[in-house]
């Protein structure tokens, strides 16, 4: 990755790029959130109308979901959707590094959800009876099988979850910095700035030709895979938890 | 008469690949390997995701037409959808990447 990426602006020795970003991204949103809630209003405006017009998103999407019991599953989900939706927006930055784009932050948040929804599950109808649910309503015989299959299916999700974000993340940066090596943007930007005639009449254009490109085609693409990754990771997120949380009430 | 122009064009262009080909030490064999191995692999998903998606969509929009009420609720099943379809391709994203980016 090195030799077609340019390095993050800040580094700190012995902290690896995505733990440092990762650091930022929680700085941003604690500042955002203390600035928000510093002086709560009735009739809100400013920073805490916009956390309220995007957290009452994720209210809606929990209602929609989970159902009547759902806003109490909103600090988790709507937490990993926020430092989902920062980290993925910062990657479009040139210069910083989305910590999305590392496996090790998208794996982090899997897992969370993972054990999250088997302890949300376990508690709400018991250990034996939601390890008999795994089973699913098939005739005794069949119940190792299904079982077999469902926890297979289960640990598939963690795995899933973290290299689809992943993996968009990824394929973002490697697309945009694949787009600027290929179209020569470094050589055109030095022949622009050495000066010679040439470079004016030719190298400026030619490069703001691809700058132009670049951010009028590719960056409004990588905005949207940012939402869109975000919106997906919490619905799945929401949706494992409601599989969890359904099955006690129809027994 | 145009399938033989078009072979020994082909020939052509193919001759000096062949050529350098020749040259490469027995050394970079694997490495070419991953090459080759990173390129279809993903052309060949992304090429099959397209006809799931393209499925999956399609049908989408089949479903809005019919029922204009229900385009909010449609529009969420049918993103999921994509995204476990698209998820299939970054599997085999991060396998080409590594295959690319391997030492050998």
């Amino acid at each position: 990755m090195e030799l077609i990426e340019h390095p993050p602006i800040l580094r700190v020795p012995h902290i690896p790029d995505q733990v440092l970003y990762m650091w930022i991204v929680m700085a941003v949103l604690v500042v955002v959130a203390i600035v928000a809630t510093r002086r709560l209003q009735l009739v809100p405006h400013g920073t805490q109308n916009m956390m309220e017009v995007i957290l009452e998103q994720f209210v809606k999407e929990l209602d929609e979901t989970i159902g009547h019991d759902g806003r109490r599953y909103l600090p988790l989900i709507a937490t990993l959707g926020l430092f989902i939706l920062t980290s993925n927006l910062m990657g479009l930055v040139p210069g910083l590094v989305a910590p999305t784009a590392n496996l090790n932050t998208t794996a982090a948040c899997a897992l969370i959800v993972f054990f999250t929804y088997h302890w949300i599950g376990a508690r709400k109808q018991g250990v034996i009876p939601y390890l008999n649910h795994f089973a699913g309503p098939v005739p005794t015989l069949l119940k190792p099988l299904m079982f077999v299959i469902e926890i297979i299916s289960h640990c598939a999700r963690p795995l899933s979850l973290s290299l689809r974000l992943f993996g968009n993340m990824m394929a973002g940066h490697i697309l945009l910095a694949i787009f600027f090596f290929m179209m020569g943007l470094d050589g055109m930007l030095g022949w622009a700035l050495s000066g010679s005639l040439g470079g004016i009449l030719i190298g400026a254009p030619a490069t703001l030709i691809m700058v132009v490109f670049v951010v009028g085609f590719l960056l409004p693409l990588k905005i949207l895979v940012a939402l869109i990754q975000t919106f997906i990771f919490c619905k799945l997120a929401m949706l494992y938890i409601a599989a969890a949380v359904e099955e006690t009430e129809h027994h | 008469m145009r399938r033989t122009v078009t072979l020994t064009l082909m020939a052509i262009l193919a001759a000096p690949g062949m050529a350098w080909a020749a040259e490469a030490a027995v050394g970079d064999l694997p490495k070419a390997f991953a090459v080759l191995a990173a390129g279809i692999g993903f052309g060949l998903a992304a090429g099959l995701c397209g006809l799931g998606q393209g499925r999956a969509a399609g049908s989408a929009v089949d479903a809005m037409a019919r029922q204009p009420g229900a385009i909010a609720r449609i529009q969420t099943a049918m993103l999921l959808g994509l995204a476990f379809i698209e998820s299939l391709v970054l599997f085999v994203f991060v396998i080409a990447v590594i295959l690319l980016f391997v030492k050998s």
